[in-house]
Parts: C-alpha cells; structure tokens; sequence
C-alpha cells in the first residue's frame, strides 16, 4: 500500500520568498537548476537532426525574392550566387514566445512512496529544463505574469527567482486567466485538480486570441491508482475536506472512474482549444515528459502555426 | 479449594482469586468498543474531484452491542474457566501434611476395582490440588518402605497398580505404616478398604487381619483418617469344587449376607470354551451356598474353571484340576497274547468301554511287574487286575503301598484267579469257583439281590435280567457282610471291597467279560464303575495330602503355567511367581499367584480360596465411624465444558466478523477475530497461570549453569576466609598447570557450599578443614556422601602435616574435626596410598604426594586385595575412591598469586617439591576424570604383543 506525505509548505516555493531565507534560496535553487540542467543537457541528446540555429545568427532561410517586396530585403550575397534573387528571412523577427506556469498550490506538494519527486519539485524541474532547453533552442521564454519573455542564457534561474518571489502566485490552481498573443505559446505545469468548468474558463481566455499551447499533466501515481483499503479517512490538504471512508478499497472504483472521466474531459477541453496534453506520472523519469513536450513545441513549429 | 457454594449449589473454584478479572471485564467492553479502529488519515489532493462520491457502504463505526455482549461473554467464560469451577468438587482431606493412601488391592477389591481407583483418585486429586505429597500403597502388595511421590506419580503408580490374585495381608504392612507416620507427624491416612477378610477353614480370620483395623487406628494417634468403603462387602467368592456323584459341586462364599444373593457359575474348558451354568442363590442371610453342574461325567472332565457370571476377581473363580476330575484307570489283564487277535474276547474290553467315558484309560502291555510299576509311576488311581492269578512278592508289595497311599485296586475274578492263593483280595476267597445253571449244576442263574442301603451301590437299579452263572466264592466270614457291597439273591457276594490304609481293594466275583456273567453288558456295571472310581477320587486327593506329609515329596515343585491376575482372567505368570509343591500344599500369595502350575497334560491348580476358605467381613473396630461411602458424588470439572462453549462462541464471532464485514468480493475481513483474538491471548495466558506453579521447576541458578557448561574444579567454603583464598588460588594454579601439561583446561574453580549447592556438576571437590570454622552441617554431610556414592571424590585435606607429630600422638584440631565429620558419613575402608595404586600413575610416575608439606600421608580407599598369580604393576578398585585424605596442604603448594610466583612457600628439603605437588595434583585430577583407565592401560603392551603374532 502505498504511503503518502505531504511536503512543508515551503517545498511549494522554490527558494522562499522570504528574504530571510536567503541562504536556503541559495542552498535550494541551485539543485533545482542543476537538475533542470541535467534534464535539458539529456534532452538535447535526445533529439539528434533538429535543425536548429546557432546563437547570434538571425537567418531563418531564403527564399526567392517575389514581385513587389522591398527590395531592401534581397539578400544579396546568396543572391549573387546564382541567377535568382533570394529573401532572407529572419526567423527571429517571427519569433514565438514561450510562456511558462508553473502549479505551485498545495496540491502540488505532494508525494506518495511510490513517486520518485514530489510533484512541485517535478513540476518545477521540468518547467526550468524545458525553459532552459528552449531558451538554448533559440526561444524565448518567459513565465506567466511573473517574467517577461526573453532568451536569457540564464533562464532559468531567473524564472526560479521569480517563482520565488510571487507569493501571491503560489496559491493559484490554474493560471492567470489573461488572453495572450496569438504568437505566444503557453506550456502549463500542474495537476489541474479543479473542476473542468474552471478549467475551461480559464483556457478559453488564454486562448481567447488565439494561442494554442501545451499543458503538462503532473500526476502521482497514487492519484491514478487508489491503492488504499480499509478504513480511511481521506483529507484535501487544500481545502481540508474531510471524506471517510469505512472501505477505502470499494470507495476506490468508484473515484478511478470519476479520475478517468475528469482526465478525459480535460482532454476535450484542450483539444477544442488546440492545446495538447502530455501526462506524466512522477514515478517516472521527468525527461520523459520533457522530451514529449518538446517532440510537441517542435512540431508545431514545423508543421507551421 | 476454595469453596464458594452458590446459592447451594456444590459449585466451587480452584482458584477462585481469577474470577477478579471479571471486574476488568468494562475494560473489556471499552476496548472491544473503540473497534473497528481508528482509519488511517490520508491526505488526498485529487479528494475535491471525488468529494461528492459516497461511499457505498460504510462499517458501523461501532461494534454492534450483541457482538459486543457476544464477546464479553467469550471474555468471561474464559475467565470462569481459568478459575478452575468445579461441580461437587472434590472433598479436601484435612490437614495439610503427606496424605498416606492404603489401598485394598486383593482379589476381594477387583470386582468393583474402577470404583475403588476412582476413589483413590479422588483422593489424589485433592492432595494434588492442595499440593499434598501422597504415599500411595497397595496392601496386597509386599510391604517396604513408604515413599512419598508427588501427586502426579502417585498418579501413575495408582494406575499401574492393580488387585493381586491372593488375599491381602493387611497386617503385614502396619510396620511400615508406623514408621511413615513415625517420620510424617502431620500425615493424614486415607483407606480404601474393600471390608473383605478370608477366614481359613477352621482357622477363621487370622488375628493379624481382623485386628488391622484396630492396630491402624491406634497407630494414627490424632491424625486424620479416613476410610472409604461401601457399606457392606459385595465380594462373592467360589472356594473349592468337588466332583461328587451328582455333578461339580461348587461352593459360592460372600462376606455380608446382604451381598448377591443369588447368581449363575459358568463353567468353561482349558480353552475357555463354555461348558455349562449352574445357578446359585444364598439362603436367607447365609454366606455360604452350593451351586451343581448337572453335567455328563465327561463333559464335567474337561471343566477346567468355575467362574461367577458378573463377577471380575479372582476370588471368583475356582480352577478345576485332575484331582477334582477324571481318575486315569489302569487296566491289566492276566489274558494271554492271544486275545489281542480277538478284542471282543478280550476282558478289558467291557471295561475299557464303561470306563471311557469318565476316565483316562491305560492299558500297558507287557510282563505284570513291569506294568504295574509304570501304572503306579502314570500315577494312575485305580488298577483294574481282570483274572490275575499269581502276582508275584514284588509286585504285590507294589500293589500293597499303592493300595496303602489310597488307590484303588480293582479286581476281577477269573480262571486263573479261581485257582490261586490270593492275598490282594478284599474276603478271603475258597478254591476253585462255583457253576450255576450249568450242565452239571442243580441251581439256576442267580439274579442280583437289591443293592444294599449302606454300600456304595445304593439306588442303583439291580435289574433281574441280569444272571451269574459262574463265581468265585469267599470264604464265611465275620467281616463278610461288611465287606460286601453287592450280593447274588442267595445271599452270596458279588462284590466284596475291603479297605487297606488309605485306599480300597474291590473285587468283583465274576469276570470281566461276560462268560461268568452277563453283568459286564449291563448298564448297570457302567454304574457300578462310576461310583468305584468317584470313590477313589477320595482317596486320590487323601493320598496327595498323605504325601505332603512325606518329606521327600514336598521337594517335588512345579511351575507356574497360567496365572490369574486380580480380575480373574488368565495371564502368562509374572517373573515374580515362584513354583509351587507339586502336593497344592501352599496356597494362593504374592509369590504364588492363583492359577495353573505344572505341565498342560497335568496342570495343578491353585486358588485363591481354598477348599472350606469362607470370605468374612472385616472388623472396622473403632474405625467404623469414619467409613465413608466409595462412591462420592461425580466431581465434575467444569473448566473443559466452558472453554468449549468459549471456543464455539469465538467461531461463531468469527463467522459474524465475516459475515458483517468481508462479503464484498468473497473476500474475509477479520475486524471480528482480530478483535476477539486479545481476548482468547489474555484466556490463554489467564489458564496457563494457576497451572504455572505445579510445573514450574527449581530454577538452574547461575553457578549451576556455569558448573555444567565447563569442568572445573571445586572447593569447599570453609568460612575461613583465608584458607577459602588458598584453596582458591590452589586450585586456579592447578588449574594452569592442567591446562598447560594436559589436555584438560578446566574453568575458574568454584567454591562450594556442600549443604546448599548442587555437587554434582563436579568431579573432585577439594576440602580443606579448617579448625576454627563451623562444623559441617548435617544435610551438608549428607549430602556429600550422596555426592561421594554417586562417584564424586573428595579430597579432605587437613593441612596439618607440620604439627602432626608435635601434639605426642593427640591428634591435631584439624584431624579431629576431619574424624568427627567422617563419623557421620559413609566412609570405606581406607588405606595409605600402595605404591601400586592406579592413583600414582594416572599421568606422572609419583611415589608420594607432597604438598606444602611432604612428611603427611595419603590415604584412599582400600583397593581388594592383590589377586594371586603374576604381580601386576598397578592396581585398582572398580570404582574411584571416593575419598583422598592428606595432611600436606596441597592447595597452599598448588596456590600462585597473580603474577605466577608461588603464594607459600614449601616445607621440606626438596626443592622439587613443588612441582612434585603440582605433579601429585594432576594425578588426582587424572585419577578422578579417567577412573581405572590407566590400570587397564597397563595391558596394552601384552595387547599389542598378542596382536602381533
């Protein structure tokens, strides 16, 4: 059977935001973004033959020159080549923005004996790795009303920062229901353990104007699984609701399927909004989900947005 | 026993102290009221999506108040078990000391045997309880001392007692009961007395036993007694059977007239085959009837036990044997050869077909001496002589003792006999015989005149068919009439008798077959023979009892062949039966069980009451009053009855648990037993409690523990805390010097309190005697003699070698103190150590055994004297002497203090002297760990030698 444990609260803040706990911000931080680190420099073995731009080089492609474009815009030199005149195009300039949220709530801090990591701790790791991973893609990230995006080499320890600092932000279930820029690509960490109206509310207005993104499922086993019998006294450290349960075994059929049915709704929802869904257990490795997010971030930037 | 009568019911517990735990019982209910337990707490994030989820069915949070009731009950009825109830519990004997339990066990207590264990378990069941010691005795079985025997043996020796097949000699044990209640003041008697005594024919009750009862309660003084008994003896008893004209007469004798009165005998063969029944019934307050097997005479022969239908003892049953049975006839015919070719002519053959029926026959051929002499050697009762003329002196003499001892001599007239000068005849006979109805002769056959009323022939028919024509005559006679049992209607005798000694000479004045007369075809001469051959039944058993008188033949002895045990069945006889004079002259003892002797052809029988034995009631004098009845009520243990209805109850419970809680999926929820599983536990350990006490042992102490793990050597704590130190570190460095030269490495040597601590882990005890400590106690004594008799040797060391010779010959402090303790043990013969002695080769060659000092003597125990023949280099007992006496102080010369440096210094100008001491010690050691090895060891050259060639 298995055991669960609820974290302290302030495994929810990646380096408090208590100034006076600066020394555990240091102590803390680094770990996390060293095994973000460790995440991204996998993942970037992980995928061979994307093609990806050097830093500091702006060129995307050419392209022949059509009738009626500024003739500033002819790249001369590769059009001196041959006989056709050839367009630059600057990839940079059409740039798309990734935007990070991180679940930091009190759901979050949680961990059965079965998981390998707390799912805040995998959820921040994954946000920070794949930051890292992207901004060295070439992308700009940024994080969700907390950071604007930008291709900092050290993204990843200011979005920590960040996370540290946003107190407010820690609470929060979903994300902020802002619209964004069509060209902005959200990617949302959490265990979206709210009710799918809530949810749905809050993704129509992300994607109000546009922007299709990726939600990241983190799931610990146990939430899946139920494996508890007997009696039991079930708790949301959340709310604090209580539910006894004289046979937690029989009880257990019943909320697999009621977890089942929210997964699959969740699903519809962000299918009808053009976001993808990638789950991943904390049982599992978190380069895993990394890896299948960025399969995701890539093609869609390949199949053209 | 605590008794707690309730509301007057014989109900009482044992150990009534447990029933407090039934105040823990609203503990109990709290704590079976708090399950099913507390659930786990489990926080649960996803709970919000599934808060709205019930639950299909929840466990009650409380145990229903019926399962609850359910489980108290369980609770306490285990309680009540542990707390020992019992139904009429068992009657405590009063006071508190030994409990002396008689037991009747002769053949009288085997008929109601269970009834009379049940009791004497009884009473060893309230000795147990109360943890009385109990001295279980048998008073049919040899007398010795009495033991006491904790109630658990009493237990297995009551059941392997059982009722001895011979009179219980009550008296013969009142010396041995005075000298155990002599020894155990505060003993209470118990008898179960089965109020039967035997009065021996014509003796009466021996005074021995019909005063026991008088002599057993002048011995108990104030102490208490009790007597079980029934109110009167129901023991019936056979006491002899005889073959008599009629049939087997068997006498039946009970004690009390209010016994039986009235039941069938059963008569069985040597192979238990039934032969008949006969009924008895007492007179109106007689001890004594008759019962009669009517049986056929040859059916009666094979009688071989008369038993009591219903009755299991062997007072019960009386053996039949030859003497009470068939009579072996021996028939020798004067004939010559030739009538062998022609049977029917043959006069033994009328006799040889009336007799077979009730008698064994024998018919020897052969010279007429010779075949008397075997005759009377087969023991034969009755010789038939069918027309012998001359019987030669010797043979006649033969005849004559034979006559004498009580046989009977059985004759027949003949031609031959008609012409000769007899002497073995009853009537003196004229020559030549006399002819009716023949050609020449005037008179007709003469018929049989009725038999007279006084002879033996009386009522038997004289049939007129039945007509002599020819007869030898006797000569008038004053005694003629008196001699004759059967007469012609003339008035002349046919069969004359006369009786010699013990025996009879009959003869019949016709032949044995039919040419005198037509007599021998008649039924009548059959019964003419019967009742001569009852007669020498008689005279047979007179002759066996005129030969006990003989000296010479009571030597003849025969040995057992089947015994009876106390129930009256037959059994292979016991080592202990011992044979019996071949005359029947004992009767029935511990030593002589009841039963068969002798050989399967002729069995002796022995009973258990003999002829004109009577049984009587035994004199209960002044104990009378303090009879109670056999039969107590059943005591009842009530404790199996309740943990059974607990065990149900926790089934039950169990499949409730199921039931309430476990039927999702067929799987089993044990909520139930996990919750009535304490309390079985707690049952368990609650009954495991008053039982505690009875099994727990003397607990091993730590010294013992280590003595038995390791050998080591001990000493004996003096007091004197200087000669203990000594003896200590004397023994340590033995110790090392063991532990360095051989391969013996003993612990740390121990020192020892002979009258508390247990010897027996030790092989050598060393015992200094010090003047000035306290003299060794009594059970101290004892205990080291125990310990030198079960092989333990002890080395009495008095130190005083030094002062020895100074006192002018009074023995030293020391010596007399050592005199004074051996006074009081069991000490053999001793003498100063032979040059010889196995003792001073064990390990090194040694002459002397020094210690601190070298002038003491040794002495062990004398060994046998030198066998003659070859000298033999060393010598020695059977056993290790138990003794070693020294006055060299050998622990002073042995002691090294911590570095290694001797303590003492040595007396005496050798300066080997001390190792010659260390030498002597591990000598002693050797001695007493290797016994005589080394005597034997002293062969191996010669072995070997032999070996080699």
């Amino acid at each position: 059977m298995a055991q669960v444990a609820i974290l302290p609260d302030r495994s929810r803040f990646p380096g408090t935001g208590e100034r006076g706990r600066a020394r555990e911000l240091a102590a803390r931080l680094p770990r996390l973004v060293l095994e973000a680190r460790r995440v991204a420099t996998s993942l970037a073995h992980g995928i061979h033959g994307r093609r990806r731009a050097g830093p500091g080089e702006s060129f995307w492609q050419f392209r022949p020159f059509t009738s009626g474009e500024s003739a500033s815009r002819i790249d001369w030199r590769r059009s001196a080549r041959d006989s056709k005149l050839y367009v630059r195009e600057r990839e940079w300039e059409a740039a798309q923005t990734i935007e990070l949220w991180i679940d930091r709530s009190v759901s979050m801090a949680f961990a059965s004996s079965l998981a390998r990591a707390p799912k805040v701790e995998r959820a921040v790791v994954l946000g920070l790795a794949l930051a890292d991973t992207l901004v060295a893609a070439g992308e700009r990230v940024g994080c969700l009303g907390l950071l604007a995006p930008r291709a900092s080499r050290h993204i990843s320890e200011q979005i920590a920062e960040a996370l540290a600092a946003d107190v407010a932000g820690a609470d929060r279930d979903l994300p902020p229901a802002a619209p964004l820029r069509q060209r902005s690509e959200p990617l949302l960490i959490g265990d979206f353990l709210v009710p799918l109206q809530d949810i749905e509310e809050t993704i129509s207005f992300i994607a109000s104007n546009g922007a299709r993104g990726h939600v990241l499922l983190v799931v610990d086993p146990v939430e899946e699984t139920f494996p508890f019998s007997g009696q039991t006294e079930l708790i949301d450290p959340e709310s604090g609701a209580r539910l006894h349960l004289g046979d937690a075994a029989g009880w257990g059929e019943d909320y697999r399927r009621r977890f089942q049915a929210h997964r699959e709704g969740l699903r519809a929802i962000l299918t009808r909004y053009g976001f993808t869904l990638t789950v991943h257990h904390t049982d599992r490795p978190a380069s895993e989900a990394a890896l299948r997010v960025l399969t995701l971030l890539a093609s869609r930037r390949n199949g053209g947005a | 026993m605590f008794g707690l009568d309730f509301l007057g019911l014989p109900l009482a517990f044992a150990a009534p102290l447990t029933l407090l735990a039934l105040a823990g019982l609203p503990a109990l209910w709290l704590l079976l009221r708090i399950t099913p337990p507390a659930p786990r707490r489990i926080a649960f994030p996803p709970l919000r999506l599934a808060l709205d989820l019930a639950p299909h069915r929840q466990t009650p949070a409380r145990t229903p108040w019926w399962l609850l009731l359910l489980r108290l009950l369980i609770a306490a009825l285990i309680i009540l078990a542990a707390a020992w109830p019992a139904w009429n519990p068992l009657p405590a004997m009063p006071g508190n000391g030994p409990v002396l339990l008689l037991l009747d066990n002769g053949f009288s207590a085997a008929n109601d045997w269970p009834a009379r264990v049940s009791a004497a378990r009884d009473i060893l069941a309230s000795a147990s309880r109360d943890k009385r010691p109990v001295a279980l005795v048998g008073l049919a079985d040899a007398p010795g001392d009495i033991a006491l025997d904790s109630g658990a043996d009493a237990g297995e020796r009551l059941r392997a007692l059982e009722p001895r097949p011979h009179v219980a000699e009550r008296a013969a044990h009142l010396e041995s009961i005075r000298r155990f209640l002599d020894s155990h003041a505060d003993a209470a008697i118990a008898w179960v007395g089965d109020g039967t005594a035997v009065s021996a024919a014509g003796a009466g009750i021996a005074d021995a036993e019909a005063t026991f009862a008088a002599r057993l309660d002048a011995l108990r003084g104030a102490r208490a007694l009790d007597v079980r008994a029934e109110p009167f003896a129901g023991a019936l008893a056979l006491a002899g059977s005889r073959n008599t004209r009629d049939g087997l007469e068997v006498t039946v004798t009970r004690a009390d007239p209010r016994a039986p009165a009235q039941g069938r005998l059963r008569a069985v063969d040597f192979r238990s085959l039934p032969l008949g029944e006969a009924a008895f019934a007492f007179g109106d307050g007689a001890t004594e009837a008759t019962a009669l097997f009517d049986l056929p005479i040859e059916i009666r022969n094979a009688v071989a036990r008369v038993d009591i239908a219903g009755q299991a003892s062997a007072g019960a049953v009386t053996l039949v044997d030859d003497r009470q049975r068939r009579h072996r006839v021996g028939l020798i015919s004067g004939a010559g050869a030739d009538t062998a070719s022609q049977p029917l002519l043959s006069p033994t053959f009328y006799l040889a077909r009336a007799l077979e029926p009730f008698a064994e026959l024998r018919e020897p051929r052969g010279a007429l001496p010779d075949v008397v002499a075997r005759l009377i050697d087969e023991n034969a009762t009755v010789i038939a002589l069918t027309d012998i003329g001359v019987i030669d002196r010797q043979t006649a003499a033969k005849l004559e003792a034979f006559v004498e001892r009580g046989g009977v001599l059985l004759r027949f007239a003949g031609p031959r006999m008609a012409n000769s000068d007899e002497t073995l005849v009853p009537v003196r006979l004229r020559q030549g015989e006399r002819t009716i109805g023949g050609a020449l002769s005037w008179d007709t056959p003469k018929t049989l005149a009725p038999f007279p009323e006084t002879g033996p022939f009386q009522g038997l028919d004289a049939p007129q068919e039945i007509t002599v024509m020819r007869q030898v005559l006797a000569e008038p006679d004053a005694d003629l009439n008196r001699r004759t049992w059967a007469a012609l209607s003339d008035g002349t005798p046919i069969v004359t008798a006369d009786r010699r000694g013990e025996g009879l000479i009959v003869l019949v004045h016709v032949t044995a077959d039919s040419t005198w007369s037509n007599l021998p075809l008649s039924g009548t001469f059959v019964e003419m023979l019967r009742r001569i051959i009852a007669m020498a039944g008689r005279h047979a058993a007179a002759q066996d009892n005129t030969a006990a008188d003989a000296p010479g033949a009571s030597a003849e002895t025969v040995s057992p062949l089947r015994v009876l045990d106390g129930f009256g069945a037959f059994r292979s006889p016991p080592a202990t039966a011992r044979p019996v004079p071949r005359n029947g002259a004992v009767s029935a003892s511990r030593d002589h069980p009841a039963g068969f002797y002798g050989t399967n052809e002729a069995p002796l029988a022995l009973n258990v009451l003999r002829d004109g034995d009577r049984l009587a009631p035994l004199d209960l004098g002044p104990l009378a009053g303090a009879v109670k009845p056999l039969s107590s009520p059943q005591s009842f243990d009530l404790r199996l009855p309740l943990l059974l209805a607990a065990l149900v109850l926790f089934m039950a419970d169990t499949l409730i648990g199921a039931l309430l809680g476990g039927r999702r999926r067929g799987r089993l929820t044990y909520a139930g037993a996990g919750s009535a599983l304490p309390v079985l536990l707690l049952a368990a350990a609650l009954l495991a409690l008053p039982a505690a006490p009875s099994l727990a042992q003397a607990p091993l102490s730590d010294i013992d523990r280590q003595a038995a793990l390791h050998t080591r050597l001990a000493y004996v704590l003096t007091g004197n805390g200087e000669v203990d130190e000594t003896s200590r570190a004397g023994l340590a460095g033995l110790g090392q010097e063991l532990a360095f030269r051989t391969s013996f490495e003993p612990a740390d040597p121990v020192g020892v309190d002979p009258a508390t601590d247990e010897l027996a882990f030790y092989p050598l005890i060393y015992w200094p005697i010090a003047a000035d400590a306290p003299p060794a106690s009594e059970a101290a004594l004892r205990k080291i003699d125990a310990y030198m008799k079960a092989g333990g040797t002890v080395i009495f060391d008095t130190r005083d070698a030094w002062s020895q010779g100074a006192g002018g010959g009074s023995p030293t402090p020391e010596t007399a103190r050592l005199r004074q303790m051996l006074a009081g043990i069991d000490v053999p013969e001793l003498e100063p150590v032979p040059p010889d002695h196995v003792l001073t080769k064990t390990f090194f060659l040694m002459d002397h055994f020094p210690g601190r000092y070298a002038t003491g003597q040794t002495w062990v125990e004398a060994l046998p004297p030198a066998p003659e023949g070859e000298p033999r280099p060393v010598r020695s007992g059977d056993n290790v002497s138990p003794i070693i006496i020294t006055a060299n102080d050998l622990a002073a010369a042995w002691a090294l203090d911590d570095f290694g440096n001797p303590l003492y210094p040595t007396v005496g100008a050798d300066p080997d002297q001390r190792e010659m001491a260390a030498r002597g010690g591990m000598n002693m050691v050797m001695y007493v760990l290797t016994g005589s090895y080394k005597a034997d060891q002293v062969h191996v050259p010669a072995l070997l030698d032999r070996l080699g060639q």
